[in-house]
Parts: structure tokens; sequence; C-alpha cells
């Protein structure tokens, strides 16, 4: 399958880069490019892409509201280039809300320091996302286990005995967390810890926004946080986010991460601290995401006795971290992310 | 660093750059006017942004720094944490002036000075350090140190590291593709780019297996991935590469055997799996054709949704173009050459043959014209601000107006023309308009016009510089003249108002008693009309006393080609320019009169001083016996009119202008040698120049 890509950006000479690096690519076709928001929702209507990359300060219209209509009218993935800022993060969040499926940093190098490198992540990206399509979509890939969709829950049976909740997500995570969070009390009466693998200029401005929107207290969290009822933690983007006690007391342990280190945050090193401290007494949920991140941390979780959730194939942007916990035998709900938030609120 | 070697990016990134900023240039005039305008307030954050995401995919560390900061500066100001001031102008229009420094340096391949931090500090300033240290503490955030600091590794991660290290040695002893970033990148980018790696294994590629499955099974031909690194491989890491390994088939450097391997496990539809690079290079080198565009299914519905005009586009050397030209200057030679042959040969079919040779020639060399054609926009552009800075220096109230910005010249032309444009403008505003109060008390608005406007009138374009100031007076001009010695005052006395506002193009004329920094050294005036009629135009001003002042620029469309009217004298062929060219009569020469030594005629109740080309040029300048009428061919420099006696008058021709050679270049009054139609030489005419030299008195 060749994926057919519409370019959106106000500067030529980038729609000139990131058109040569995607058709170096034989499976990436570039079918049309737009200057501006306006032009992106008519070119998307006429040529019907498999995925748009998509800028996000532009003339006449922005990529928000351009993404925002576009998925109102005729949704297609939509992949933002965003730059790595405050005012960059807020953006991209917005654009997230509105739809769009995931987002690259503009500055190529940021993708990777090796320039050859970055295009073929990005051609791999603008790959991905074309072959999976929108989650709503039927998915035309033959990866689908019929299996899956008999083990999902709608409702659980309450367990008495959890003292802490633990939330990883990857792509497609923002929508999700905000979905999932948004849907507990004020009261909630358990502390909530957040893995979200983001950029760590990301991760402030997602937490205020989360704060924002959510009864309970969201916010990014800092070395020596102590755990409370009723408040999330996000770890922070670029570093590890441990547990650990002291007194009685669970506060939070903010550490550089290890040269090793794929994600910052990663889940299965915050799952694994959650094992520790709190074995078989948490309760850990895998979100949408790429990749496997989670998997070993929530098998350490579930040897200790921990219930784990993850998120249904249906409702993910991408099935990747969740499916892995299924695949490992570990998940022992998996749950359309409409019904996690109101499950959640109820079974603990 | 990409500075080095993406040339062809870097000129890619300077042109598109480079028109933002002559945009921001004017955005930012207009904003001192305009004030707090969301549009435009948003129209320059876009542009700072726009130039830096280019400046930092070239790695411009310098460039970003600065466009980063005034990004966030007018990021502040559009979402109304700031007011457009005063204070902000003051930085701002410097903070462009470097910017537009570094962006010369990047044109002569340097590479560009490091940002000046008191800019940066102003900047910072404006903001408020606060923000800036907020904004800029991500980006840093990102890039610190990622060396372990973790003293006291648990048991299970001792553990851990134990298996990878055998892992890790397992790896080096099988094949190794060609991978190295995995173990050599100590950047941030790492977790991205590992989290990608991982992210890359999608559902499309791995049609049956999972993810695990799809693991184990091109274990081998994975783990050498992370080969060389003397760090731990996680499974994740491990995961990563493996799925990298899915996604990247076809990929120039995977490695083949690996490939190929997943092919037999997995039977991929995909047919180009086993030879990926083979397969690969075919349609690169396709796409490498500079317009080469896919063509694509939708196109033939919709034919005009083609991708836009960006594609479309080649960059050509100004040199290539010149050379084109050329060819065509010499194939119009040739044309006009068959067509003095034919006329000889009679022949049906020949002429034929010369008329479409003709017409195509002629369409030729339109379209060529036409891709060396800029908008005047090009020099027009640079007015706002300089109007902005001279009206702060002069503390005079000023508005430019500009009309025609859109009208195509050629592009030498539009260089060439840039300099004398600001010297006259810059002479507008200085001389010509008056102070805030002055202008107060004769009752005109406070704030003075200065109107630029260009148009295209037949072969040529005409300029015009306009203000409503305080006009000139004929005879304090006069009176100037006589005192600096540039004429008598009998002579001054004649000259009519028109041909006294003129004299400001004199040399040594300088109607300012103080010398100022903007103008009014006296030699601007007549450079700039030097300058002008060296590209075959012509300069005129008009005025009226208390109202203003026109200035009127000529130019013909080209450089390059250049209609003429041919004449003869004696032997010898010339060609006069055209441009130059009022009327031809035959004259009687005994209605000839002498004033005061001078040859003159009278045509039309006015007085043309009358030469006799032939006692100038021709090698036997001996009257002509055989005739008492001669032909006169009256001549334009500006407001002065002449009449010049030519032997024979041939027609008009398109001449392509040739240098004189080394021997003849400076002779006074040839401005350059052409080909003519029956294949002889003719010298070009350069009026002015001509009459400058020989004349007794202009």
């Amino acid at each position: 399958m060749v994926a057919r890509v519409l370019i959106v950006d106000d500067s030529s000479f980038f729609r000139r880069r990131v058109n040569e690096i995607l058709e170096a690519d034989a499976r990436i076709e570039v079918i049309g490019m737009a200057k501006n928001g306006q032009e992106a929702i008519e070119q998307a209507e006429k040529l019907k892409p498999d995925v748009i990359t998509m800028d996000i300060e532009m003339p006449v219209m922005d990529g928000i509201t351009a993404v925002r209509k576009i998925m109102q009218k005729s949704p297609i993935p939509i992949l933002m280039f965003s730059s790595l800022t405050t005012d960059g993060a807020k953006a991209t969040l917005d654009a997230l809300d509105a739809g769009a499926v995931d987002f690259l940093p503009k500055k190529f190098d940021d993708i990777s320091s090796d320039r050859d490198e970055a295009k073929r992540l990005l051609c791999a990206r603008v790959r991905l996302i074309a072959a999976r399509g929108l989650a709503t979509k039927p998915v035309v890939t033959p990866s689908v286990r019929p299996a899956v969709s008999k083990k999902t829950s709608t409702t659980i049976p309450k367990r008495k005995n959890h003292q802490l909740i633990a939330i990883g997500t990857s792509t497609g995570g923002p929508v999700a967390l905000q979905e999932v969070l948004t849907k507990l009390p004020k009261n909630f009466p358990l502390p909530i810890i957040l893995i979200q693998h983001m950029p760590a200029s990301f991760t402030p401005a997602f937490a205020q926004r989360l704060d924002g929107l959510c009864q309970i207290e969201v916010r990014e969290a800092v070395d020596g946080d102590q755990l409370k009822p009723g408040l999330a933690l996000l770890a922070p983007g670029g570093k590890q986010m441990k547990l650990a006690k002291r007194g009685g007391i669970t506060y939070i342990k903010i550490s550089e991460p290890l040269l090793s280190e794929n994600y910052k945050p990663s889940v299965d090193i915050t799952f694994e601290s959650v094992a520790t401290n709190y074995p078989g007494t948490a309760l850990g949920i895998v979100l949408t995401g790429m990749g496997a991140d989670g998997r070993e941390g929530a098998r350490k979780m579930k040897q200790g006795g921990s219930e784990l959730w993850s998120q249904d194939e249906a409702s993910c942007v991408v099935f990747g971290m969740p499916a892995a916990l299924e695949e490992a035998g570990l998940s022992d709900h998996v749950l359309a992310l409409s019904t996690i938030g109101e499950n959640l609120a109820r079974s603990v | 660093m990409a500075f080095d070697g993406d040339d062809e990016i870097l000129q890619d990134f300077l042109v598109e750059a480079g028109e933002i900023l002559e945009d921001l240039g004017n955005q930012l005039v207009d904003l001192e006017n305009a004030g707090n305008d969301s549009e435009l307030l948003n129209a320059v954050f876009r542009g700072f942004h726009t130039i830096k995401g280019g400046a930092s995919f070239l790695n411009l560390d310098s460039l970003v720094a600065l466009c980063h900061r005034a990004e966030d500066v007018f990021n502040a100001l559009r979402n109304g944490e700031r007011e457009v001031d005063a204070q902000l102008m003051d930085v701002m229009l410097p903070v462009l002036d470097s910017l537009n420094d570094m962006f010369d340096n990047l044109r002569d391949g340097e590479e560009p000075d490091a940002a000046d931090p008191e800019q940066l500090k102003q900047l910072d300033d404006l903001l408020g350090n606060e923000s800036t240290a907020a904004a800029e503490a991500p980006v840093e955030a990102v890039v610190v140190d990622e060396s372990p600091s973790e003293p006291e590794p648990s048991a299970d991660e001792l553990e851990d590291e134990f298996e990878a290290i055998l892992a890790a040695s397992a790896a080096n002893e099988a094949q190794t593709p060609a991978e190295p970033e995995a173990s050599d990148s100590d950047e941030i980018s790492d977790e991205e780019f590992e989290a990608m790696l991982d992210q890359m294994h999608g559902k499309g590629n791995v049609p049956s297996n999972t993810a695990d499955d799809a693991s184990s099974g091109t274990e081998e031909s994975a783990t050498p991935l992370a080969s060389g690194a003397d760090e731990l491989i996680s499974d994740d890491e491990f995961d990563a590469m493996l799925n990298d390994l899915h996604g990247a088939g076809g990929m120039p450097g995977a490695n083949q055997n690996a490939e190929e391997k997943q092919v037999e496990k997995q039977a991929e539809p995909e047919t180009k799996q086993p030879e990926p690079a083979g397969q690969k290079s075919e349609p690169v080198a396709e796409k490498q054709e500079p317009a080469a565009e896919k063509p694509a299914p939708a196109k033939k519905k919709a034919p005009r949704e083609a991708p836009p005009a960006a594609e479309t586009t080649v960059r050509v050397d100004t040199k290539r173009l010149d050379d084109i030209m050329n060819l065509v200057g010499e194939l119009v030679l040739v044309r006009n050459r068959l067509t003095t042959l034919q006329a000889k040969v009679d022949d049906e079919n020949v002429s034929h043959a010369v008329t479409n040779l003709d017409v195509i020639t002629a369409d030729l060399q339109n379209s060529v014209m036409k891709t060396r054609m800029q908008p005047i926009k090009k020099v027009f552009g640079r007015f706002p601000r300089v109007i902005r800075d001279l009206a702060r220096a002069l503390s005079k109230d000023i508005k430019l107006e500009m009309e025609g910005e859109d009208t195509d010249l050629d592009k030498n032309l539009v260089e060439a023309l840039a300099d004398p444009l600001v010297h006259l403008v810059r002479n507008a505003v200085d001389h010509g308009i008056e102070m805030p109060d002055d202008r107060e008390k004769v009752g005109k608005p406070r704030t003075g016009t200065v109107l630029l406007r260009a148009s295209q009138e037949g072969d040529h374009i005409e300029l015009s510089i306009s203000d409503d100031g305080k006009g000139m007076d004929p005879d304090v001009l006069r009176g100037i003249a006589v005192t600096k010695g540039l004429m008598d005052e009998d002579s001054a006395a004649r000259l009519s108002d028109h041909e006294c506002y003129n004299l400001i193009f004199a040399a040594g004329f300088s109607t300012k008693v103080e010398i100022s920094d903007i103008s009014g050294r006296g030699v601007g005036m007549d450079v700039v009309k030097t300058r002008i009629i060296q590209l075959n135009g012509s300069v005129d001003i008009d005025s009226k006393l208390g109202e203003g002042s026109v200035l009127t620029i000529k130019v013909p469309l080209t450089l390059a080609i250049m209609p003429t009217l041919m004449i003869v004298l004696g032997e010898q062929t010339f060609a006069l320019p055209l441009v130059n060219v009022c009327e031809i009569f035959d004259l009687d020469l005994s209605q000839m009169n002498v004033v005061d030594g001078q040859k003159v005629i009278v045509v039309r109740d006015k007085p043309v001083p009358l030469y006799f080309l032939r006692e100038w040029l021709a090698q036997n300048p001996a009257p002509r016996a055989d005739t008492d009428s001669s032909h006169v061919v009256i001549v334009a420099i500006g407001s002065q009119r002449v009449g010049f006696v030519v032997d024979e008058l041939l027609g008009q021709e398109e001449v392509v202008i040739k240098p004189l050679g080394e021997m003849l270049l400076g002779t006074p009054g040839m401005s350059g040698a052409t080909i003519t139609g029956d294949g002889k030489i003719a010298l070009i005419i350069d009026v002015p120049g001509l009459l400058k030299a020989y004349a007794r008195r202009m």
C-alpha cells in the first residue's frame, strides 16, 4: 500500500523539505500540498489523502481550526508538526483535542540527532498512520484479532483493596487521558499517577490543561511530591518517575533517565516501582499507544496481585501498548475508552 | 553542519526567508502606524516563526536565537500581553537589520555572526525576563545532559543490566547491519528516536504476527542492530529495533539479510522487499527531476487542483538567463539579416518562412524577457522603512503611498534603479516635505505624502515620485545657478521654469545650504541622472511652488534589446535610441537661423538648436552639396530638445546591444555597437554623451 499524503505548511521551504523526505520513500506518495488551513480543507476533500501532515501557525486559517473542520467533514488521520516550546505544546494539545492523531517536532533534529535517521523515522510514522487509519475506521490490515472483542468488558466488579491508580499511555494518550480523568469526581478517593510519553516541554502544559478540564486536581509531578487522594500527578517528560516510601508516606522520586532508556517517562519503570511499593494494591491501566512500554512493569504488578485494565482496540488511536498487555495475558479487563472513566469512578 | 553541504536547500531557504524578511520590514513599519492590528501581529509572528523554522532546519543557531525571541515577543503582542510602542520598534527594527546582515553573510557563503547578546537581551527585556526564561527552559531542559545520575541501581536493575550486556556481546558476534545510530546518539532525541523505532512496527506492516512473535522470529537479524553499544539493551529497545526492520524495509542502508528473512517468514504482500536497493533507486532517480510530481489519479478528475505553484518553479541562475538572452539577441540579429535578404530573393516561400521566423522570434524574445522580469515591488519594498527612518530623523510626519508595485521590469533594471530611487525619495522627503508646523501654517495637513508610482507605458516603464511639499521656486533656482557659476544671468533668465527645475540635475547644484545627513551633497542628483541615462532612460522633474514636485523616470523594459532609429552619416550606419527620438521631418536648410553662433530652427514656434551629426561623426565632415533639404531628427534629453541633421533615414530596427571592444570602450557619444539587418556594424549613439562631448553648450 502506498501512503498518499497531503502536506500542509505555509512555508514553501518546509513543504519542499517534507516533500523531499517523504517522496524519497517509495511507499509514500505526496499527492498534494496546501499553504494554509483553508486550502488544506479543500485539498483534503478533493484528494482524499491517507494522511495529512499539518503545520500549526498558518495564515488564513491555522492548523488547529483546519484539523477540527477536517475531522468534522471527512475525518482523515492528521499528523501535526509542532515546535517544542510551551506555546507549541498548548497548540499541539489543542490540535490533538481537535482530532489530530499524533505530532512530531518540527525541528527534525529533535526527532533524531542523525538527519537521515530522522527522515527515515518521519516516513515510517507517516506510513504507519496511513496504514492504521483512524480508530473509528474499519481496520484494513489483517492485524485484527477477533478474540479481542469477546473479552471486552463493560462493567467491572468492585474491588476494595485498591490504594493507587497508575495509568500509562503514548500516542493518542492526551485525548484518552482527558476522556478518562474528566469522568472522575472531585472527591475521588485514591491517588493517581499518570505516565504519558511526551517531550519535556509538553508535560507542564498538558498537566495544566488536564487540571483545567478535570474535577480532580492534576499537576506535573516534582521530586518529593506526596501522593494524595484526588490528586493526579503527571510524570514529567524527559525524566523517570518512581515511587519511594519513607516513614509510611509514599512520595515521588524523579530521576534523570539512563541513556539506555527508550521512553522518558517510561511506563515500565513507574509500574515496576508501583509493583514494589503497592504489591497487590494498585490498579494499572494501559491506554492507547505505539510500542509495548508498560508490559513488563504490568507483569511485575500482576505478579504481586494487582489488577490491570487495558483499552480495547476499537477505541485506540494506536493499538500497541494495550495489545502487548492483552497478548501477554496480563489484562484483567479490556475496556472501551468511554467506559474506563465510569468504571474507575464506580469500582474503587 | 548542514550549512556547508546543503547549498541547494540553503538557497531555497534564502529565497523564501529573504522574501519574508522584506515583508517583515514593511509590516513592522505598518505596525507602528496601525498599532495593535491583530492580523498584522499574526503575520509578523508567522514571519519570524517561519524563518526560525527554516533556520533551525539548517542549524543556523544565531538566526534561530534571534527569531525565537522575536517570535516570543510577537506572540505576547498578539495575545494582548503587550502593546506596540516606540520602544518595541526601536528594538525590533535593528533586530531586523541584524537578520538582514546574517542573510547577507549566508548569501556570501559565510557562517552568520553570532547574535548580538545586547540585542538578545533587549528582546528578553521586552518580554520581561521571566517569560523568556520559561520559554527557553524546555528547550534547554531537553538538551540537558543525560549522564546516568542513578547512583545506586537496585539488585533488579543490576540483573537486567547483566542480561543486557550478555545480549549485547552475543550481538557483537552476529553480522552488523549499518545502524550505528542506536549506539552513538547521546542527545535528547534518543527517547523519541527509540520510541519511534518501536512505533514503526504497525499493524500494516506486520500482517499476522503479534509484536512478540515477530520479535522472536527475527531475533537473529535484529539483535546485531545494537552491536557496538556499550550500554544496556532493554527489551523495549530490542523490540524497537526489530520493529524498525519491519517498518523500514526498502530503506537504503537497511540490512538486506534482515529484509529477506522477513519476507520468508511473513510473506509480506510487498513484492519489492527482496531487492530493496534496486527497487528503490529507480523511483528516486525519477524524483530528482525538478518538477517531477507523481501524477495523482485525483488530478485527472480535477486538473486545476494540481499541487501549488511552489512545486512548478525551478530556480535558475541569472547568468543562465543572461546567456539565453544573449542567444535570443543573436537570433534577433539573424532574423533582421534574413528579413533584409528576403527582400532581395523575392520568393514567396522564403518570404513566408521569414515571416514565420519573425513572429516566433518576437514571441521568443518576449518570453525570455518575461523570465527576467521582476516586480518593481522589489525596490519599492524598501521604501516604507526608508521613509519611516527619515521621518523620525527629520521629525517630519510622512505618509508613503505606492501604486503599481506589481509592474514588471527587467531584473537588471530593478537592481540598477534601486539606488537612484532611494536617493530621489530621500531628496523628496528632505527638500520637499515641510516640517509639520510649517505645513499647518500654509493650510496643509501636518502629514506630508510621498507617492511612488510605477506603470508600463508601451515599451518603457514610467516611475514617478511625487510629494505634496513646498515645491521649487524657479527664480531661486536661477539665482543658485548663477551664484554657483553654472551659467550667466542672461542664460539663466532665458531658461523656462521647467528647465529651471531640471537644473537640480546639474553637477554641483545643491539647493540646501546646510549639508545634512540625508541629502544635500550636491552630487547626488547629478549621479542619479547619469545612472538613469546609462540605463537608456530619462529623468524629468516638474514642480509647482507650494504644491509639490513630481519626478518622472522613464526606463526601457529591458536593457538587452533596444528599438532604434537607423540613420546614415556618410558611409556609416548609426543607431539612435528610439526612446530619445521625438519627431522626424525634412528641413529646408534655408529656414535655418544662426543665433548667438548656434544653428537654430523654429519648430512650432520653439527654437531648437540644430547640429549636423555629419560634422561630428562622419569621416568626411564636409556637408553634402547635392541637396538643399535634409532629414532632421528631433531628440529629447530630459526637457531639452535638439535637432540632429542626418544624411539618410533607414528606418526603425530592434537591435541587440553589444559592448564596444576594448579599443573603443569609452568613446564619447557611443554606447555600444550592433549588427544591422544587412550584416554591417552600426554604432549606437548615446545622445547625452554625444552632446556633452561635441556641443558647445548644453
